[in-house]
């Protein structure tokens, strides 16, 4: 791929393209629950940078479809960096760029050809900190999928999202109102309803439950065996437990020496990576004796 | 060093268990010695041990499960209570055959024995504290290497456990001893080996602890294993 231009001439670029895509994605099939099964994804020899600075280095990893597979490791290792370059919203930072394969199914994300507003559809990703548009609840899940060109039922559509969300019964009767007036949990699954709306095939997810309390985590923690149902999930976090919880495989990003890129330092299955990971370094960050 | 307390307190854990295995050690110590002197006061020493150490076992069980409530251990800490929980076992088990062993000795103070089978008893005996004792020592120092070779050592206790029975079967022309120590020899027997056993697999546990691996797999290699020195 080895994309050159700057994040704002892509931006621009980008743009300019929206318009032809969305004309584009009207013939292309649903996928996600109505649709083509969830595509897995599979990275190689991935490497991001921010200008001269080598964040991370040299990834290899197999995202399996329809699992969720949790990023874990000690701040500033590179796990956000990881996941942006997964559905190409790393380059928009002005000066950023990445090296080597992303495929997601059978297409290179990073592809000459590759349209990376397409990508972002097909690759959605829920943030840290709940952002809801300032529109109704309604609106919010609509919105995405207009824009994309949805010519189904919309409201059959609202509905399942956030019934995929977990959030349907606590909303149903407030679908006018504001989405800002949720609570910080609603909005977040708000978010995640919003994303599934689009009809993705991968969710990416940075830290979605960090800033919510022990219940709203739950309810998101609870969403994930029925999303894995249909797409397939990355989620970073900093919740050691929640990692074990939720997720199929676990991956463990480690800085060796301080200023070094960060490395995918271990990957296994989420069973061994909590019992008995073959890494020194996993078992101490998991354990909890450093990060 | 992050959870200093967590440490800390798995470190009182497994003093705790090795305090019990000391005790336990010690009782085994002393029934071997009541049968080497054929002195039953010894053996009466150690008559309601048992309630004493399933008590000590309920304690170690119950700060397993607070540690593991309050601390959420994963990966080795989340294998070092799983040993925990089953060496502690292995102990109390062990601590209870031991009681029974005594309470055999002192109910048949009295009886007249074979001294072919009493002398097997005894090697038996030594054996299994040997082995017991040597799983407590492997579990302390983690030293797995010699876990890999406490199932060998375990076999010269089924070896006697077979000439025990073959006694017990057979008596010799002598006539074998009084009928009830006779029974009652037969149950040592049993609970020799099964003291032995909870020696090996004390060892056994602590491989489970150093290297995640399996006891069974443990086991499985180290039949392997044979195979290929037999084929050198």
């Amino acid at each position: 791929m080895d994309y050159e231009k700057t994040g704002e001439e892509r931006r621009v670029s980008e743009i300019s393209r929206d318009h032809r895509d969305t004309r584009e994605r009207f013939e292309e099939p649903p996928s996600g629950t109505q649709g083509t099964p969830a595509s897995g994804m599979r990275v190689e020899n991935l490497s991001a940078y921010y200008g001269s600075f080598k964040a991370i280095t040299d990834v290899s990893l197999d995202i399996q479809a329809n699992k969720v597979t949790a990023i874990i490791g000690p701040s500033g290792c590179g796990k956000s960096t990881f996941i942006r370059c997964l559905n190409r919203l790393h380059e928009v930072v002005p000066g950023a760029r990445a090296e080597g394969s992303v495929m997601l199914g059978e297409q290179n994300i990073y592809g000459k050809n590759t349209d990376p507003v397409n990508i972002r559809r097909r690759i959605g990703m829920v943030f840290q900190k709940p952002n809801p548009f300032s529109k109704s609840v309604y609106e919010n899940v609509a919105w995405g999928a207009r824009i994309n060109g949805y010519r189904g039922d919309m409201d059959e559509l609202v509905e399942r999202s956030l019934r995929q969300a977990a959030l349907w019964d606590e909303v149903k009767d407030r679908l006018k109102e504001s989405g800002l007036g949720l609570s910080g949990g609603q909005q977040q699954r708000l978010c995640i309803a919003r994303t599934l709306a689009v009809e993705p095939e991968v969710i990416l997810m940075d830290e979605p439950a960090s800033a919510l309390d022990p219940v709203s985590t739950q309810k998101i923690e609870d969403t994930m065996d029925e999303l894995k149902q249909s797409y397939t999930v990355v989620i970073v976090t900093h919740n050691m437990q929640q990692a074990a919880r939720i997720s199929d495989y676990t991956g463990f990003f480690y800085i060796e020496n301080m200023g070094d890129p960060g490395r995918l330092w271990e990957f296994d299955d989420t069973e061994k990576m909590f019992s008995n990971p073959d890494r020194k370094e996993t078992e101490d960050y998991v354990t909890g004796r450093f990060g | 060093m992050p959870r200093e307390t967590f440490q800390q307190e798995l470190d009182e854990l497994i003093g705790e268990v090795l305090d019990l295995g000391t005790e336990v050690e010690g009782s085994l110590e002393n029934t071997v010695k009541a049968m080497e002197t054929r002195d039953a006061r010894i053996a009466e020493k150690e008559l309601g041990v048992d309630i004493h150490y399933k008590a000590r076992g309920a304690e170690i069980e119950r700060d397993c499960m607070i540690l593991q409530a309050r601390q959420a251990p994963v990966a080795r800490d989340l294998r070092l209570l799983y040993t925990v929980q089953s060496v502690t076992n292995h102990l109390v088990r062990s601590g209870t055959l031991t009681e029974h062993i005594c309470h055999a000795i002192v109910d048949t103070a009295g009886c007249e024995r074979d001294e072919d089978l009493e002398a097997t008893l005894t090697e038996m005996a030594r054996t299994a504290r040997n082995i017991f004792g040597e799983g407590l020592d492997i579990f302390k120092n983690r030293d797995i290497e010699r876990a890999r070779n406490l199932q060998a050592k375990d076999d010269k206790v089924d070896l006697l456990y077979s000439e025990a029975l073959n006694l017990i079967a057979n008596p010799s022309d002598g006539g074998g001893g009084a009928p009830e120590w006779r029974m009652r020899a037969a149950l040592i027997v049993h609970y020799l080996e099964r003291i032995s056993d909870h020696g090996v697999d004390i060892g056994g546990s602590t491989v489970f602890l150093v290297t995640g691996e399996r006891i069974e797999d443990a086991m499985q290699q180290y039949l392997e294993r044979n195979i290929d020195q037999d084929e050198e």
